[in-house]
């Protein structure tokens, strides 16, 4: 992540408010002025720590609170899921909310860890891992609510704009979907991107905001559209590798019995979702809720994914 | 007009940007003064982009209404996938390259 200059008097006053619950800080700095979430590297005694708090005003449909990722993140820690140690929830820093947690050593940018020497077992950790995620209890995180396919075509119908392609893809997943799995506890936004990795393999697992209850395939899925392959097209997990070992280390410690056409309707599920995603963080700029010429150039990039929903399709439909 | 943004939202982003996150961190006199020219000439670009005529979507819009109430015949896809080239060859071309080379394997 790159350092972010700020404000002499914006560090004045975090570095009291943190101080405030933390006791005396040695160092802070802005990782991220992202638009829903600030990230602050915080060294305080002899821990390193990160400080994840609520950017102004801007609240996400669909994204839990950082209270509710705060309680996610404990259950996960609880269940022996490879993330950051939970520290603190604090309702108010400096007049938002914020929750403190373990900093993590080791890559979480995607383009770098495909480009990384990754070790064979980092595949086989991620299907490890997920399963433990989707061990976790629902009355363990009650609040977490399940997330239906028809929710894509709600939100589809929000943005406005007519796009054949992802059109094309939900009929396809309404005609063809597999029989339903009993839903579990799903991470929700679970690739490379949103994991630490090093040289030993997988750190832990990052950005628990879009937790929910849902089918486990889709969780599973979701690492292997294409757009979080970051250019390494021929390894379809994630740009890291096949996705054989994966799935059947998934498979044996889930005890599920997952199929690859599954996973395979899952994928498209997932470019589904992430295309339609693109337009609507597009929206959060055409609508002044948050001004980025970032965000802005995603209507655009999105043209990408429905690309690759098409030639997803080309492979199922006669 | 159909493409979001479009190319007059997309110019109106950059200066905004320009003005409002690049311009602050100037100091140098010759690079602030090539700033304010840029957004000069990105004003213009918006201008003349309004005299044009918008995008007409009406084909897309009644393809996308066509797919929603599961009227696909054999030559959708194809259709579809046509529509979607015309646009990625504008908004990020060399995304297509990827795909011929993974053919070409």
């Amino acid at each position: 992540m790159t350092t972010v200059a700020i404000g002499s008097d914006d560090r004045t006053e975090m570095r009291q408010a943190i101080e405030a619950v933390l006791g005396p800080v040695l160092q802070h700095i802005l990782l991220a002025g992202g638009a829903s979430k600030e990230a602050w590297a915080v060294d305080a005694g002899d821990e390193r720590l990160l400080v994840r708090r609520a950017a102004v005003g801007v609240i996400h449909r669909h994204t839990l609170s950082l209270r509710d990722e705060f309680a996610v993140l404990e259950a996960a820690y609880e269940a022996g899921v490879k993330v950051p140690l939970p520290r603190l929830y604090i309702a108010d820093l400096d007049g938002r909310e914020a929750f403190v947690m373990e900093r993590l050593e080791g890559e979480t940018i995607g383009r770098r860890i495909v480009r990384m020497d990754v070790p064979a077992q980092l595949p086989l950790q991620m299907a490890e891992e997920l399963a433990k995620i989707h061990a976790i209890p629902h009355d363990r995180v009650p609040f977490l609510v399940e997330a239906r396919l028809e929710r894509m075509v709600d939100e589809l119908d929000d943005v406005g704009e007519p796009h054949p392609a992802i059109e094309l893809g939900l009929w396809w997943l309404r005609e063809n979907r597999p029989p339903p799995r009993p839903p579990v506890v799903s991470h929700g936004d679970y690739r490379i991107g949103n994991v630490v990795v090093d040289e030993t393999g997988l750190v832990g697992i990052l950005d628990w905001e879009f937790a929910h209850v849902d089918d486990p395939v889709r969780d599973l899925g979701f690492g292997l559209v294409r757009a979080w392959r970051f250019g390494v097209d021929d390894k379809r997990l994630g740009g890291i590798a096949d996705v054989e070992g994966y799935l059947d280390r998934y498979n044996e410690r889930s005890g599920f019995d997952v199929r690859p056409e599954e996973l395979d309707y899952w994928e498209l599920a997932g470019n589904v979702g992430w295309a339609i995603g693109c337009l609507t963080q597009a929206q959060r700029h055409l609508r002044g809720q948050d001004r980025s010429v970032e965000l802005a150039i995603l209507g655009r990039l999105g043209a990408e994914v429905e690309y690759e929903i098409c030639h997803l399709l080309e492979q199922v439909v006669a | 007009m159909s493409e979001r943004p479009t190319a007059q939202e997309l110019t109106e982003a950059i200066a905004e940007f320009l003005g409002g996150e690049i311009l602050p961190m100037l100091t140098d006199h010759r690079l602030r003064f090539r700033t304010l020219v840029a957004m000069n000439a990105l004003g213009i670009v918006y201008r003349e982009l309004d005299a044009l005529p918008p995008e007409d979507d009406t084909e897309r819009r009644e393809l996308a209404q066509r797919i929603r109430t599961g009227d696909v015949t054999p030559g959708t896809l194809a259709q579809v996938k046509a529509d979607v080239e015309v646009r990625l060859r504008i908004a990020s071309p060399r995304y297509l390259d990827r795909y011929e080379s993974g053919r070409a394997e």
